[in-house]
């Protein structure tokens, strides 16, 4: 393949050319209900040539397969002489690395049969029943991924990069006396395929959480001190910071947070880390070539950072971050986030409780949403807290906000911080769908409008 | 390359078929600053299901590696779903546009005079316009062991713009999209431009108290979000077999009469236009939904034989997926009061232009919460000015049993033809 990508590149006339293709082995195992209804392969292979030339903008040619490399190269070129830049594409400059880390894997998905992989699914199945004859339906989705990158550009980088991901999600569904509640989790764990053996006890808490649903009153809109969990915190500023530390390409006017902004009290300091391991957003190197590193975005409540590709980083006058990152086999890189987190701060969860009369706990999140200025996060699972305690579930907890009155409202931050293993991906318009990673400890807002979202 | 596949199944198989799909796709898009970004795309899919020892099997490539795609499937049968699978016999293919020579032919060139054309009508001060044009062309095969094999060309152009209001008057992204197989014609244009005038003209109004639950005007693109939990209930597994609220309901009077909802793969020249489906299955216009009863479920062959009633065309091949049961293109017939007389009706409610999907508490059983940055205050019949901070609430299965009056305004929006509703039965919360 490296001949084959290096004789295709040296065709290019070009400026600069770069090169990638990418081959995803996939597995799937569907079970719905106690049956397995899909268990099936795939094998995708494609890849982008990017060109630009002094007096040119970008041009792309996005392609599936590997044979016939040559033709996209000299494609990507045409296409480049078609666009127009009033301002020159313009990298920051990168060193210049030859990085290779396709070792084989251990553990590798591939060498696992298709009967193996089934009987896992059904398993898990089985524990999403398990003795509560109140859940009575249920989905098990069992998914393994292996990734093998190909990169080089005309600047001399080349990057051979193999990874591999076990994914299990589940659904539940819960029904007494004609209500019906549902709960949904995820797990996605690099690796490989013993990655899946830990899917039970994920399995067993979403039933759990089902049921518990159907005995949950309807949260009383109104306005509460509000406890996030590590999952709610980390999507939270995914969301509303990361989302908005990147700036858009040359010559956009972004909603970009200005540096030197404070957007939040002392105890946020949020960031980003692709060096973080064995992370779904973890890479030695972005899809343009950069070394990634750990970006600080906000350091006790003012935006000190952005994540930048080369290009906006030559814009900003910045040094790249490495968070370039392309969405599936044909997407071109756009700034992304990879694993943000929300950094710790001090006291425990008890300490964050303490003296709330009254108060909401936010212990999952369906869903992170933003809009311009504006976010939403729904609550999958929710409960009150009273007396600093926390006590009965609610359901249809609905947060909406403006997102700078809302990180205004954190008044503490707990030195709690973990991970989240969640199957979580950052969806970006035409920039598509990439993998990410968010880790934060509890935090709590004070005076939070509650609404509910169910009718 | 699909002849070759189901040779080398002969006398291994009960029965298989398989989908060949090309794409060549250049997009054009003009950034804020006027400059312009070409990106082409080609991309081939084969999907391959196989029927062996009453099990079922799928795999999918986007290379030509033949061998190996066929053992995967063979491999995925043994460890695929039992079901008896009945493949379709051959038929007579019916007429319909999928595929206009001038756009599937259209060149960088001829894209960008007409991104170029949006974006300087939409562009003023205070404003930010980013627009694209787009063109795929492409074709679809479909082959089986029963016989079958079809195919027809496609193309799909598309022209669409973001546009942001800027300073004072700010606004969330505006964002509207033309897609049909032909290119965009002047009228096509205009009409995106109308509607960006409609949305971002009208002053922002604060203090405007409280709204309720009144009567609401919901425009064609906001018909389409509110449409997405009943498009899923209508649709698949979960409409036969699993938890949609309409669920076993055939006959029945699930909706306001006023409610007619048809898919139409036979509507000429839009995005879900076919003559047959991806099972080989040829294509027919299904009436799900007549004056608000309930007629018929989409279903695939895979979620028919699972069900035990016959496919209604329904069947899509994706990469990396098994099958996907979908709708081609929805069509709701349109009433016969004009927008304007709607509106005049309303002594004081709300309009939406459009809606922001957000999912829900429970999508499939209709409960929803929608925000709406593209919300009006209408008094008198008169639209007095923008609401922000507006999100409704309730459930759309409800909501379509109180359908005031429908439009006679019937839009496409991508490959849905809805024209304008006004519903009650909606919550309108505006936090500002």
């Amino acid at each position: 393949m490296k001949s084959r990508i290096l004789d295709a590149l040296g065709l290019s006339r070009a400026g600069y050319t770069e090169l990638r293709v990418r081959r995803v082995w996939s597995t799937t195992v569907l079970v719905r209900g106690r049956s397995v209804e899909v268990a099936t392969s795939g094998v995708e292979t494609g890849g982008l040539v990017r060109c630009s030339s002094p007096g040119t903008g970008w041009g792309m040619m996005g392609f599936s397969g590997s044979d016939g490399l040559d033709a996209p190269v000299l494609r990507a070129h045409e296409l480049s002489l078609a666009a127009t830049s009033r301002v020159p594409v313009i990298l920051a400059p990168i060193t210049v690395r030859q990085h290779e880390s396709a070792t084989p894997l251990d553990d590798d998905p591939r060498e696992i049969p298709l009967t193996e992989k089934r009987q896992r699914g059904e398993t898990l199945a089985a524990s999403l029943f398990g003795p509560d004859r109140r859940v009575v339906s249920g989905r098990i989705l069992l998914r393994d991924e292996v990734v093998e990158t190909w990169l080089a550009t005309s600047e001399g980088t080349w990057v051979h990069d193999l990874r591999s991901e076990v994914s299990v999600a589940a659904l539940a569904i819960a029904e007494e006396e004609g209500n019906i509640e549902r709960a949904l989790g995820s797990l996605a764990l690099r690796g490989g395929w013993r990655a899946a053996e830990t899917g039970e006890r994920l399995v067993r808490d979403v039933a759990a959480r089902a049921v518990e649903l159907l005995h949950a009153a309807p949260v009383r809109p109104g306005r509460y001190t509000v406890v996030l969990d590590p999952a709610a915190a980390g999507a939270l500023v995914h969301r509303a910071v990361s989302h908005l530390a990147r700036p858009a390409l040359p010559g956009a006017d972004p909603d970009v947070l200005p540096m030197g902004t404070r957007i939040g009290p002392e105890c946020l300091s949020v960031g980003d880390d692709p060096t973080a391991v064995g992370l779904r957003g973890t890479s030695v190197c972005d899809d343009e070539g950069t070394g990634t590193r750990r970006t600080p975005i906000v350091q006790n409540g003012v935006v000190v950072g952005h994540l930048h590709t080369r290009e906006t980083a030559a814009a900003a006058g910045q040094a790249p971050t490495g968070h370039a990152r392309a969405a599936g086999l044909r997407g071109a890189p756009h700034p992304r986030p990879t694993n943000t987190y929300l950094a710790q701060g001090s006291g425990s969860f008890e300490d964050l409780l303490d003296g709330i009369p009254a108060g909401i706990y936010v212990a999952d999140t369906l869903a992170a949403e933003a809009d311009g200025e504006r976010v939403g996060l729904r609550s999958g699972a929710a409960r009150m807290i009273r007396h600093g305690r926390l006590a009965e579930p609610v359901k249809g907890v609905n947060i909406e906000a403006g997102i700078l009155p809302l990180l205004g409202r954190i008044d503490a931050v707990a030195e709690d911080f973990c991970w989240d293993g969640q199957r979580a991906t950052c969806r970006d318009g035409s920039a598509g769908v990439v993998s990410v990673s968010t880790g934060a400890p509890h935090v709590r807002l004070l005076d939070v409008a509650v609404g509910e979202g169910y009718s | 390359m699909i002849g070759r596949l189901l040779d080398a199944l002969a006398g291994r198989v009960t029965a298989a078929d398989a989908v060949v799909k090309t794409d060549d796709t250049i997009t054009l898009s003009i950034s804020p600053d006027g400059d312009t970004r070409v990106a082409g795309a080609r991309s081939q899919l084969s999907h391959l299901r196989v029927a062996r020892q009453g099990r079922i099997g799928f795999a999918s490539t986007t290379g030509d590696e033949d061998a190996e795609l066929v053992g995967r499937a063979m491999a995925g049968a043994a460890s695929g779903e039992a079901l008896e699978l009945f493949l379709p016999a051959p038929a007579p293919l019916p007429a319909v546009v999928t595929r206009e020579p001038q756009a599937a032919t259209a060149d960088a060139e001829e894209l960008h005079a007409l991104a170029r054309a949006l974006y300087e009508r939409l562009t003023r001060t205070h404003r930010r316009v980013e627009a694209w044009a787009e063109r795929s062309t492409g074709s679809v095969q479909v082959a089986s062991t029963r016989s079958v094999l079809a195919g027809y060309e496609v193309s799909v152009a598309g022209l669409g713009a973001v546009v942001e209001s800027i300073g004072a008057e700010s606004a969330p992204p505006c964002r509207v999209h033309y897609a049909a197989v032909a290119l965009p014609a002047l009228r096509d244009v205009e009409r995106l431009v109308d509607e960006v005038s409609a949305r971002l003209d009208p002053p922002i109004l604060t203090g405007a108290g409280a709204i309720g639950s009144g009567p609401v005007y919901l425009a064609p693109r906001a018909v389409a979000a509110l449409l997405r939990p009943v498009r899923a209930a209508l649709t698949g597994y979960e409409a036969l077999l699993g938890r949609s609220p309409l669920r076993g309901r055939l006959g029945e009077q699930v909706f306001d009469r006023k409610l007619t909802l048809l898919d139409d793969p036979l509507a000429p020249g839009r995005p879900g236009s076919r003559p047959i489906d991806d099972d080989g299955v040829v294509s027919r216009r299904v009436t799900l939904v007549d004056r608000g009863v309930l007629t018929a479920l989409a279903s695939d062959l895979l979620v028919g034989a699972r069900a035990q009633v016959p496919s209604t065309g329904h069947g899509w091949r994706m990469p990396n997926a098994a099958t996907r049961v979908g709708l081609t293109n929805l069509r709701m017939e349109p009433g016969t009061e004009d927008p304007g007389a709607l509106l005049g009706g309303l002594s004081r409610g709300v309009m939406i232009q459009d809606l922001e999907w957000g999912g829900g508490a429970n999508p499939l059983a209709g409960t929803v919460v929608l925000r709406a940055p593209w919300a009006y205050l209408v008094e008198g019949g008169l639209i007095r000015g923008r609401l922000e901070g507006v999100t409704l609430f309730g459930n759309v299965f409800e909501v379509l049993n109180r359908i005031a009056a429908v439009g006679n305004d019937p839009t496409w929006v991508g490959a849905q033809e809805l024209p304008s509703l006004v519903v009650e039965g909606l919550t309108v919360a505006c936090d500002r």
